[in-house]
């Protein structure tokens, strides 16, 4: 279909490269030099605060890193952070869109209020959670304390057993909105008849839900959880304005580990090293989450092409 | 009938339960203009999520503050940025959806794969790399690191707008005696002007909201974009929760007016790179 629209036009490909040429440059320059720039910092020993000092150390931060126990305890909480988020976010959203894809009155208001935390800066995001779950005039507190559930202001972002899972459900409030939006341009795409036939059958919600609903969703779900899982295992900005890694380091991500020792310790080459390794492991990840998505998988996808998402 | 009605009332439900959701999970956004609203002295003594005597003092003190100048760096940046990005995407993307070659299968591949990247490992040498040519402390190296992050993204999706336009409509007006280039910019790009528009906003967003670059690269205060001047703002003035809610209210009316009057192109471009497939 999309081959007769789009023909080969005559004559060579010259035009062809001319147009993509700008944007190559650019993106070399600025993207790809300083990639592979990236790595090669990594096997340096360069350090903000000692300009002379850069020589080719080749595996040396590569072996220090694996005799870390700061990275390796890092690494497991990015992990179990990046889980849980795409988890609370991809249930919450699918509730959400689940409930949106029905005719309920004022479906366009709900959406757009959904929508908000997504196109908000964090910066304004995270100011905003530290305002609500200040100890003194947080709103949450205060609800709390004039509901006589607690009798003094709960340190949401200062309490060891609290703060962890303050930041996963500040980060999966912030990825909602996406997974609810891809959601629901997938149930969207979902034939109608299919969930007649079910009712027809007497199949009950959850049934319904399990047997057809998620089935039908499983392309939407694969990438949206992919690209969630990319961007969460990335993300910086959440974290660091909320708790800056800490107390004591105890909310590090591998992002956030990298730019204080870049930033902070003044060893940018460890910092890349540390990047670097990012790199390896969501390539591993995604190589693995692709397999267990097209293991024997003969179903036909989902109709190709442009899904209509409003109404 | 007695079906219709149990959905309905069904829905009736649903939708005050959606209120109470939707309330809750916007308690963040309604604390910040609630607070805004309230004057310094309220913000201390007044527990209510709104006041009953909303005053404009926070906003007044705010505006007469930096943050015009540093509203006004973002705009400059993310104007910059934003042509920018629209000019090469719209030029790269044409070409991948109409060329058809190895290299043009690669370069889609690529472009999927520099995504993946985290940006961590490209801002290090970056800013190496801009400390060396003495772009650090400019705009010009938001401006340029800005384009890059946007522009794979960009250039993906512009194609996948370019893909629905048949080629018969170009066809003609070659024969005609257009030039290509022609058919480019009168024939091709007013057809797919919703991609344009939707790749306009989202490179604007993004650039709006970023904050790890611009914090990492500028460092005078004059030139300071208007996310880490919120920050810097909200680390300087602990206690004055009013004016960091003020500032901060303001400076969500891009993102507001967006979400208001372009929703439709936001929620495009939010669910082209997954629904695609």
């Amino acid at each position: 279909m999309k081959k007769n629209l789009t023909r080969r036009p005559g004559g060579g490909n010259g035009l062809g490269y001319a147009l993509l040429a700008p944007a190559t440059v650019l993106l070399l320059v600025m993207s790809v030099y300083p990639l592979l720039n990236g790595f090669w910092l990594s096997m340096t020993n360069r350090h903000l605060l000692k300009p002379k000092q850069n020589d080719f150390v080749f595996l040396d931060n590569y072996i220090t890193l694996f005799q870390d126990k700061e990275f390796f305890g890092t690494l497991a909480f990015t992990f179990a952070y990046t889980f849980c988020v795409v988890a609370i976010s991809y249930v919450a959203g699918l509730a959400l869109a689940l409930a949106l894809n029905r005719n309920v009155p004022g479906r366009g208001f709900f959406r757009a209020v959904f929508l908000i935390p997504w196109v908000i800066p964090p910066v304004v995001a995270i100011i905003n959670w530290s305002y609500i779950l200040n100890d003194q005039f947080g709103i949450i507190n205060i609800i709390l304390q004039s509901l006589g559930l607690i009798d003094k202001p709960i340190l949401f972002l200062g309490d060891y057993a609290l703060i962890r899972p303050t930041v996963v459900l500040v980060s999966a409030w912030k990825q909602m909105p996406f997974m609810m939006i891809t959601l629901l341009a997938g149930l969207q795409s979902v034939p109608r008849e299919l969930y007649e036939a079910a009712q027809i059958d007497g199949s009950g919600f959850w049934h319904t839900l399990f047997h057809v609903t998620l089935p039908m969703l499983r392309p939407v779900t694969f990438i949206s959880t992919l690209l969630s899982f990319v961007w969460t295992f990335n993300s910086f900005e959440n974290i660091w304005l909320l708790t800056s890694g800490g107390p004591n380091g105890y909310t590090f991500t591998l992002p956030i580990l990298s730019y204080y020792t870049a930033f902070f310790r003044q060893k940018i080459s460890y910092a890349s090293t540390i990047a670097s390794t990012m790199v390896v492991v969501m390539m591993i990840l995604s190589v693995i989450y692709f397999r267990i998505q097209f293991r024997g998988e003969r179903e036909p996808r989902l109709r190709k092409g442009r899904l209509k998402t409003d109404e | 009938m007695n079906d219709s009605r149990r959905v309905r009332r069904q829905n009736l439900m649903l939708f005050f339960i959606l209120l109470i959701v939707a309330f809750l999970y916007s308690l963040p956004t309604l604390a910040m203009i609630g607070t805004a609203f309230k004057g310094p002295a309220q913000a201390l003594s007044n527990n209510a999520l709104f006041p009953l005597h909303p005053e404009l003092t926070s906003f007044r003190t705010v505006l007469e503050s930096d943050f015009l100048t540093a509203a006004a760096n973002s705009m400059k940046v993310c104007l910059c940025v934003t042509v920018l990005c629209v000019v090469l995407a719209v030029l790269a993307g044409y070409s991948l959806s109409r060329f058809r070659g190895r290299v043009f299968s690669f370069y889609q591949m690529a472009l999927l794969v520099v995504q993946m990247f985290p940006m961590m490992l490209l801002m290090l040498p970056l800013f190496l790399i801009f400390k060396e040519l003495g772009l650090l402390d400019t705009h010009w190296s938001i401006i340029l690191s800005y384009t890059c992050l946007n522009l794979p993204f960009s250039i993906w999706m512009i194609k996948g707008f370019f893909d629905t336009i048949p080629y018969d409509i170009e066809e003609s007006a070659l024969i005609d005696g257009c030039g290509r280039f022609q058919t480019l910019v009168r024939i091709v790009l007013p057809v797919s002007l919703p991609g344009v528009a939707t790749v306009a906003i989202f490179t604007f967003l993004n650039a709006w909201n970023e904050f790890t670059y611009a914090n990492t690269f500028i460092r005078s205060k004059e030139l300071l974009t208007l996310t880490v001047h919120l920050q810097h703002y909200v680390s300087a003035n602990q206690s004055s929760w009013a004016e960091m809610m003020a500032a901060s209210t303001l400076g969500i009316i891009p993102s507001m007016v967006f979400l208001l009057c372009a929703q439709k192109y936001l929620v495009q471009g939010m669910t082209a790179g997954s629904v695609k497939g």
